[in-house]
């Protein structure tokens, strides 16, 4: 019997090509990963800078020139760093919470696409591991389970702070995520999709250039609700320095603290990308500055997608070195009483302005 | 609640406003001084570390054991143990000292003297235990030259320059050494 008929040279060609997909989005993997993680150790850094500067001081001067080897002095002190676990810590899910947070926020990565699609020898590829259509409730499903990371945490380290800390970390985290769901609702009513490609591309398409013209109301609105979401200043009540420690991970040391540290900090490489990617036009630029200076096409999009993520970022370092904690109850109302109210007011006049358009235009 | 505060609550103007400022002193220069590398300057009569002057013809201390600066002392840090007619021991506990200055007003001769350095840190406190031998060594270290003399003409001026006693009257002069 001859093997060389055995199988069909068809079905040879189509599992060689199903390989190389899977190898290509393994690639993807990594590089997103590392790229992510390098983003992380260098946010720690220019955060430490920028606040530095802006309260006339230095920041980190003396690791490497200009402490620019800090973030890797850090990581591996972290690294060495005695892992201590409290006595009557409930081991089992004291180990499970900074996974589970660490784990929610990094998935979120994969449904992040950050630039054109391109072909190489004729595979179409398409920066985004994983293009799914429901991108965008993927990634408010994950920042829900992010908050079982925390809340676990808190309440598995027997400690008064780390409860309290996750218990008003679980509190304003849900309170936020109604508003930010909300405030993006008028994104997904005007770019008719929840696919985070095909949102950009629709902003691309559309007369404003970007969403954050026309949905001014839901970027204010989403951009509060990020920095709550993120536990950051001037919302950072679960870890609140001054009243509770350090939080939810007021017990925790050495790389399960770093974990959370990691978490935190994709989480808002997540909020900077959401917020480029929903209001900022993603990759793309608006049609009338390219109109104006074309050369600017020349420009890979990438470039375009980290400047916008970038200045969000810049934005979140800002107001941490600006603004003091809100009181709870500030932030409770903040919340409630003012974004879910304006986000949803955002939503009735999108559908209303949306309507109105489609049967002037018919369909 | 007026339509001025409501517009200027929905607007965030006052936050705006800090984020102008934190802005702006971003780009404005930082105050940091990074200690080991760059040093703060040392203003002339800086009271650091203690030295007791030495006599430019007879290399030896100034001080003549009189107890002045040792009686003055706030902190009470100073011992001075004569004997022989001679000052056999000058102890300063600088963890005690204050850095008053007053054992400097105090001395009539100009026999004891602060000087410039502050560091001086040590791991033991028997090493800050300064006797003569080691204030001596200070004022050669710290002092040297012409400088230990402008020293005390700039800001101390010893009392024996104001109301010195005139030379033919009888004084225990002789026993300085």
């Amino acid at each position: 019997m001859d093997i060389a008929n055995a199988i069909d040279p068809k079905m040879i060609d189509a599992i060689i090509r199903f390989g190389l997909e899977v190898l290509i989005i393994l690639i993807k993997i990594v590089v997103v990963l590392a790229i992510g993680l390098l983003h992380v150790a260098y946010a720690t850094y220019f955060e430490r800078k920028v606040i530095g500067h802006m309260q006339v001081r230095l920041g980190p001067m003396r690791v490497g020139p200009h402490g620019l080897l800090q973030p890797f002095a850090d990581g591996i002190k972290l690294f060495f760093k005695e892992d201590i676990i409290p006595a009557n810590a409930d081991k089992v899910v004291f180990y499970i919470a900074p996974i589970i947070f660490m784990a929610a926020s990094m998935v979120n990565l994969s449904v992040i696409p950050f630039s054109y699609s391109f072909t190489i020898a004729d595979f179409k590829i398409s920066p985004v591991i994983a293009d799914i259509n429901i991108g965008l409730l993927f990634i408010f499903a994950m920042a829900g389970i992010g908050v079982y990371g925390i809340f676990i945490a808190g309440w598995a380290s027997n400690s008064k702070y780390a409860f309290l800390g996750g218990l008003r970390s679980a509190a304003q985290v849900i309170s936020y995520e109604i508003a930010m769901g909300l405030s993006l609702v008028g994104v997904m009513i005007m770019a008719g999709s929840l696919n985070l490609t095909d949102i950009v591309r629709a902003q691309e398409e559309s007369v404003f250039g970007m969403f954050a013209i026309p949905q001014i109301v839901g970027f204010v609105v989403f951009t509060i609700a990020a920095v709550a979401e993120t536990n950051r200043t001037p919302f950072d009540m679960p870890e609140a320095e001054s009243e509770l420690v350090a939080g939810y991970f007021t017990e925790y040391s050495g790389f399960r603290f770093a974990e959370f540290f990691l978490g935190e900090y994709i989480a808002m490489i997540i909020m900077a990308s959401m917020a480029t990617i929903c209001f900022l036009g993603g990759w793309t630029l608006p049609w009338y500055i390219l109109s104006v200076l074309p050369f600017l096409k020349m420009v890979p999009g990438i470039v375009w997608f980290l400047m916008k993520a970038y200045a969000f970022f810049f934005f979140y370092y800002w107001i941490r070195a600006t603004l003091p904690r809100y009181r709870y109850d500030q932030v409770m109302a903040i919340g409630w009483k003012i974004l879910i109210p304006v986000a949803l007011a955002n939503i009735l006049v999108t559908g209303l302005v949306k309507i109105i358009i489609t049967t002037l235009h018919g369909a | 609640m007026t339509v001025r505060e409501i517009i200027k609550r929905f607007t965030f103007i006052e936050i705006f406003q800090g984020m102008a400022l934190t802005l702006k002193k971003m780009f404005s220069h930082a105050v940091t001084i990074q200690y080991p590398k760059e040093r703060r300057h040392i203003a002339p009569g800086f009271r650091g570390l203690h030295a007791l002057a030495k006599n430019p013809v007879t290399g030896q201390t100034k001080c003549v054991g009189c107890g002045l600066c040792a009686a003055i002392c706030p902190s009470q840090c100073i011992t001075i143990k004569r004997g022989n007619g001679k000052v056999q021991d000058y102890e300063i506990e600088v963890l005690r000292c204050i850095y008053c200055g007053f054992c400097v007003e105090a001395c009539p001769y100009g026999a004891i003297a602060m000087t410039e350095n502050y560091e001086y840190s040590e791991y033991k406190r028997s090493d800050l235990l300064m006797n003569k031998e080691k204030l001596l060594a200070n004022w050669d270290k710290s002092m040297p030259d012409k400088k230990g003399e402008e020293y005390f003409k700039k800001f101390w001026r010893p009392m024996s320059d104001d109301f010195g006693t005139p030379r033919d009257q009888s004084s225990f002069r002789g026993k300085q050494q």
